[in-house]
C-alpha cells in the first residue's frame, strides 16, 4: 500500500534489476514524477497503472532515457544509468516500446527493426549488409511469434496498417535483447489475437530472468500479465500490490484516489424539441448512421479505437465530408461543406487535440477565447483593444479559468484551466449543437468534474450535446444516453438507466469478437478501457 | 482497428489472379518510386528537343548541358542532402558565388598556389557547414534563417573583397578544371556524375546515408534509436556547403580564369531545391532518392537548354521553367493523394 512497503513476500531473495532511488522531474511548476523508492525484481512482469497524467509515460521515458529526469539514481543491474541519454539505457539493456510507433515510415519494415544497430551477423562495420539485415528482420518478427512470410521486410512501414506497425514496433524492441522491457500500451491498438501474442512475450522475458514493465490502459489484461502491479497518482507510487492482492475495484480506488463520485440520475426532458437528426449519414468509415439528439440532451459516444467516434463528431461538424443520408438541425436541412458551415449553423466543435487543434498556445488567453466572436465584438469591422478585453475577461471567468490575467499566455495555464478556456470559447458563440470529442483528455481528475459541470451547464441552457468519449465511466457520468458505436454505425443506444460498462462493451465488442472468432483468447470478463 | 487480426490469414498474399497481383506490384512500384516519372520526362524531353532542334543533340550543346549540370547539378545533390534531414539550405548559390572569389583571391592576392587556395576555400566552406549544423541541432535556429544569414553575409563578404572588380589572372587550373574534356566530357559534368554516385552509394549503401533518412523521416525515432542525429545533421550541411564550394571553384574556369563577383551563384540556390523537388524529395524531410535528385537537375537543365535551342526567347524561359515546376508538384500532390487511401 504504502511505497515503503517490503518487497512481495514469496520474492525476498529476487535480484534487483532497476533500482530508483529519489527519482523526479517536473515540467515547469507540476511534479509529474515522484519516485522515493522503487525496485524492480529480475523475473517478473511489472504492470503499472494510473490515470491519465499520472506519471506512467514519465516513468518509462526516465528509465529508456527519452525523459531527462531531474534527480536521484537508477541502476540497471547494478549499473548506474545516467540521465537522458537513449544510448546509455539501451546500452545497459532497457528497450522501450512506445504507443506512438516511433518508426520511420520511409523506410523499410527490415530497416526499422534494426533502426541505429547492424545486423549481429553482419562484419561489416560502414556499408549496410542488406541480405544480413533483411534474414535478421525476418528472424526477428518470427522470433516474437509472426509466421514467417507473414510481412514482407522490404515494404515501407507508412504503407503497412497499424496493427502490424505496432507488431514491428514490439519486435524492434524485443530484438534488443532487453533485459528490462517496456510495453507502453503495447495493445491497445491490437486486435485480440495479437494482443494474446504480446501478453505471451512479456510472460517470456520473465521466465527467461527479463524484467517487463507493462504499461495497460485494460485492468483486466494487465491482471492477467502481471506478477506485480503498481499505482501511480499524480506522480507518486500510491500502491504496490502482489498478483493475488488484486482486484479491479481495489485498482480503480487507487488509482482515483477516492474521488469517484457519485452519478445524479439525470433524465433528459422528452418535451423537448429533436434538435439533431441524423437520417442514413455516411463518411468515410462511416455509417450509416441514424441518431436523434434532443436539445437539453447530453449523447455519449461510446466505442473502441478506430469504432467511428470520432468521424462521427467530425461529420457532423463539417470537418469531414459526408458522402451521402442528410443531417437535419434544428428541423432544417444542414449540409456542411466545412467546419466554418457548421460554425454558422450553430454547432460549436472542441475537437480531441487541446494543443493542436484548438489553441495558439503561445497567444493570449484573451485572444483565444475571443477569435470566434471576433466580428460581433467589433464595431463597424474595427477592433478595439478595451472591448476584446473585456469580452476576454467576461469569457475566462464565466467558465472559471484561473489566471493572473487575461494577457498571459494560454499555453501557462495547466491541461484543465485551457479546457475551461476552450469551453467557453465554444459558449461565447452561443451554440445550439455542442460536439465533444475526448473532452477530459490530459486533464487531471479535479478538473475533470469541473468540466462536467460545464457541460451540465450546456444542457441545462439548451444546447444539444454529442460527447465521444473512450473513458467509459465518463459517459456513464455525464450522459443522458449512450450511442455505442461499433465499425463506423452505432450499433446499440442505450439509455442512462440500463447503461453500464458491461452493457458498452458488449455493443461495442460483440461483434468483433464474433467476428474473429478468437474470443476464447481472453477471459471473457470484458470490462474495458478504464483509465 | 482493433479488430484487425494479422496473424493467421493476411500473412499469405491475398487471393487474386496473377494479372492482379502484377497490377498491385506496379501499384507499388509507383507508389514507393515517385522518381520514376522524372526519369521519364528526363528521357521524354530530351527526345523531343532533339528531334525539334538541330543544335540541341549536337556534342558541343550536350557539352554545355554538361558543364551546367557541374554548377546546379551538384547543388542539387548537396541541397537535397540537407533536405532529407528536414532542413533547407539557402546560401548554397551565394557560398558558390564567394567560393569562387576566394580561391581565386587567394591565388591571385594571396600568392598561394592554386592547390592550396582551393584546398583552403573548401575549409572556408566546411566551416560554414559546421557553423549551420551547430546552430540547427545545438540552439535550434530554423535552417531557414540561418542559412539566409549566411546568404547575406557571404555576397557582402565577395563584394567586400573584390570591391565590386572581377579578380583576373588566376591560375591556368583552374581554367583547366572547367574547360577541358575526357573523352568529350567535360570535367564538371565528371565531377557531377562522380557527387551523384558517391551521394547513391552514401545514401543506400551505409548506415551512415540510412541514418540520413530516418532522422528526416522521424527524428524521434531517431532519437529513441540511440541515432547520432546531431552529428548527421551537422555533417549534411557540411557537405553541402564543401559541394557548394567545388562548384564555386568550378565557376572560375568557365569565365575564362576570371573570378567575377557579379557572376556569383545567387538564385542557383533555387534551381538547387527545385530540382530536388522536381525529383521526389520531400521537403518534409525523410523521402526521395539520389536518381530522383540527378534527374531532377537534368530535366531542369535540358528544359532550360532545350528552350534556348528552339529559339524560345530568354525573357520567356524562366517563366516555363516556373510553370514546370509548378506541374511537377501538383502532379507529385495527385499521385500522393491518389495512392494514399492505400496507406491508411
Amino acid at each position: 500500500m504504502s511505497f515503503e512497503s517490503p518487497a512481495p513476500s514469496g520474492t525476498p531473495s529476487r535480484a534487483v534489476l532497476a533500482r530508483l532511488r529519489g527519482v523526479h522531474k517536473s515540467y515547469g511548476p507540476v511534479r509529474v514524477l515522484d519516485l522515493p523508492e522503487l525496485d524492480l525484481y529480475a523475473g517478473q512482469v511489472v504492470g503499472v497503472v494510473g490515470e491519465n497524467g499520472a506519471g506512467k509515460s514519465t516513468l518509462m521515458g526516465t528509465l529508456a532515457g527519452s525523459v531527462h529526469r531531474d534527480g536521484g539514481e537508477i541502476e540497471i543491474d547494478g549499473k548506474a544509468l545516467v540521465p537522458g541519454s537513449t544510448h546509455a539505457a539501451q546500452e545497459l539493456g532497457v528497450a522501450l516500446v512506445s504507443q506512438e510507433f516511433p518508426l520511420v515510415g520511409q523506410l523499410s519494415v527490415a530497416e526499422n527493426l534494426l533502426l541505429g544497430r547492424r545486423p549481429r551477423e553482419s562484419s561489416r562495420k560502414v556499408l549496410v549488409d542488406r541480405k544480413a539485415l533483411r534474414e535478421e528482420a525476418a528472424a526477428m518478427l518470427t522470433e516474437i511469434g509472426l509466421p514467417p512470410g507473414s510481412v514482407n521486410v522490404n515494404r515501407q512501414v507508412r504503407s503497412l496498417p497499424v496493427p502490424t506497425r505496432q507488431l514491428i514496433e514490439i519486435a524492434k524492441g524485443w530484438g534488443r535483447e532487453p533485459k528490462l522491457l517496456i510495453l507502453d500500451e503495447p495493445t491497445s491498438s491490437l486486435g485480440p489475437v495479437e494482443a494474446a501474442l504480446v501478453l505471451g512475450l512479456a510472460r517470456r522475458l520473465a521466465k527467461s530472468g527479463g524484467t517487463v514493465l507493462f504499461i495497460g490502459h485494460r485492468l483486466d489484461e494487465v491482471a492477467e500479465v502481471s506478477d506485480r502491479i503498481i499505482v501511480l497518482r499524480n506522480g507518486k507510487l500510491v500502491a504496490d500490490l502482489d498478483r493475488d492482492e488484486v482486484t479491479e475495484d481495489r485498482l480503480i480506488r487507487e488509482m482515483v484516489g477516492g474521488e469517484i463520485v457519485h452519478a445524479k440520475p439525470k433524465v433528459a426532458d422528452p418535451g423537448k424539441p429533436v434538435l439533431l437528426k441524423l437520417h442514413g449519414l455516411t463518411a468515410d468509415g462511416l455509417g450509416p448512421v441514424d441518431l436523434e439528439v434532443r436539445a437539453g440532451e447530453i449523447m455519449g459516444v461510446a466505442g473502441l479505437m478506430g469504432s467511428g467516434r470520432s468521424r462521427l463528431i467530425h461529420t457532423v461538424a463539417g470537418a469531414q465530408p459526408a458522402t451521402g443520408g442528410s443531417i437535419e438541425l434544428g428541423g432544417e436541412p444542414y449540409k456542411p461543406h466545412g467546419v466554418g458551415d457548421g460554425a454558422a449553423a450553430g454547432i460549436a466543435l472542441i475537437p480531441e487535440d487541446r494543443k493542436e487543434q484548438s489553441l495558439v498556445l503561445f497567444a493570449s488567453i484573451k485572444d483565444n477565447v475571443t477569435v470566434g466572436i471576433l466580428r460581433k465584438i467589433s464595431s463597424r469591422g474595427i477592433l478595439g483593444p478595451k472591448r476584446r478585453r473585456q469580452e476576454g475577461q467576461r469569457i475566462a471567468e464565466s467558465v472559471n479559468v484561473r489566471m493572473q490575467s487575461v494577457e498571459q499566455p494560454i499555453g501557462s495555464l495547466s491541461g484543465g484551466n485551457q479546457q475551461r478556456a476552450i469551453f467557453g470559447r465554444a459558449f461565447a458563440s452561443d451554440p445550439r449543437l455542442l460536439l465533444l470529442d475526448e473532452p477530459t483528455r490530459g486533464v487531471d481528475v479535479g478538473a475533470k468534474a469541473e468540466i462536467y459541470e460545464l457541460i451540465d451547464r450546456a444542457a441545462e441552457q439548451g444546447m444539444a450535446v454529442l460527447a465521444a468519449s473512450s473513458e467509459l465511466e465518463e459517459l456513464l457520468w455525464i450522459c443522458n444516453r449512450i450511442a455505442v458505436m461499433n465499425h463506423g454505425r452505432v450499433v446499440a443506444v442505450i439509455d442512462r438507466q440500463q447503461a453500464t460498462k458491461e452493457a458498452i462493451m458488449t455493443a461495442a465488442a460483440g461483434s468483433a469478437r464474433a467476428e474473429n472468432g478468437t474470443g476464447a483468447v481472453r477471459p471473457p470478463a470484458q470490462n474495458g478501457a478504464v483509465a | 482497428m482493433t479488430t484487425q487480426t494479422l496473424l493467421p490469414p493476411s500473412g499469405s498474399q491475398p487471393p487474386g489472379t496473377i494479372g492482379a497481383a502484377r497490377r498491385g506490384n506496379l501499384r507499388r512500384l509507383l507508389i514507393e518510386t515517385p522518381e520514376t516519372g522524372v526519369v521519364v520526362a528526363c528521357i521524354g524531353l530530351f527526345a523531343l528537343f532533339s528531334v525539334w532542334s538541330n543544335t540541341f543533340h549536337q556534342t558541343s550543346n550536350l557539352q554545355v548541358v554538361g558543364r551546367d549540370l557541374g554548377q546546379t547539378g551538384i547543388l542539387a545533390v548537396g541541397e537535397s542532402l540537407v533536405i532529407l534531414t528536414g532542413g533547407i539550405d539557402l546560401s548554397v548559390g551565394a557560398l558558390a558565388g564567394l567560393a569562387g572569389i576566394l580561391a581565386a583571391w587567394f591565388n591571385v592576392s594571396g600568392g598561394m598556389p592554386a592547390p592550396l587556395a582551393i584546398l583552403v576555400t573548401l575549409v572556408i566552406c566546411a566551416i560554414a557547414g559546421v557553423w549551420h549544423g551547430v546552430l540547427v541541432t545545438r540552439l535550434d535556429v530554423p535552417p531557414f534563417v540561418i542559412t539566409l544569414v549566411t546568404y547575406t553575409v557571404t555576397i557582402g563578404a565577395a563584394l567586400s573583397i573584390t570591391s565590386g572588380t572581377p579578380i583576373t589572372g588566376t591560375d591556368p587550373l583552374f581554367q583547366n578544371l572547367s574547360a577541358y574534356y575526357v573523352w568529350l566530357i567535360p570535367v564538371p559534368a565528371l565531377i557531377f556524375v562522380g557527387v551523384v554516385v558517391l551521394a547513391w552509394f552514401v545514401l543506400e549503401r551505409t548506415y551512415v546515408g540510412r541514418q540520413i533518412y530516418a532522422v528526416g523521416g522521424n527524428k524521434e525515432a531517431a532519437r529513441l534509436a540511440a541515432i547520432p542525429f546531431k552529428s548527421r545533421i551537422v555533417s549534411v550541411y557540411v557537405v553541402s556547403s564543401v559541394l557548394a564550394g567545388i562548384v564555386g571553384v568550378l565557376t572560375i574556369g568557365r569565365e575564362s580564369g576570371t573570378a567575377d563577383p557579379s557572376v556569383g551563384g545567387t538564385g542557383w540556390e533555387l534551381i538547387a531545391i527545385a530540382s530536388a523537388v522536381v525529383g521526389g524529395v520531400s521537403l518534409f524531410g525523410g523521402e526521395g532518392r539520389i536518381i530522383g535528385i540527378a534527374a531532377g537537375a537534368i530535366l531542369l537543365e535540358i528544359i532550360h537548354n532545350g528552350l534556348l535551342a528552339v529559339d524560345v526567347s530568354q525573357y520567356n524561359i524562366q517563366m516555363i521553367q516556373g510553370a514546370v515546376l509548378g506541374v511537377a508538384v501538383l502532379l507529385d500532390r495527385l499521385r500522393a493523394r491518389y495512392f494514399g487511401r492505400d496507406r491508411r
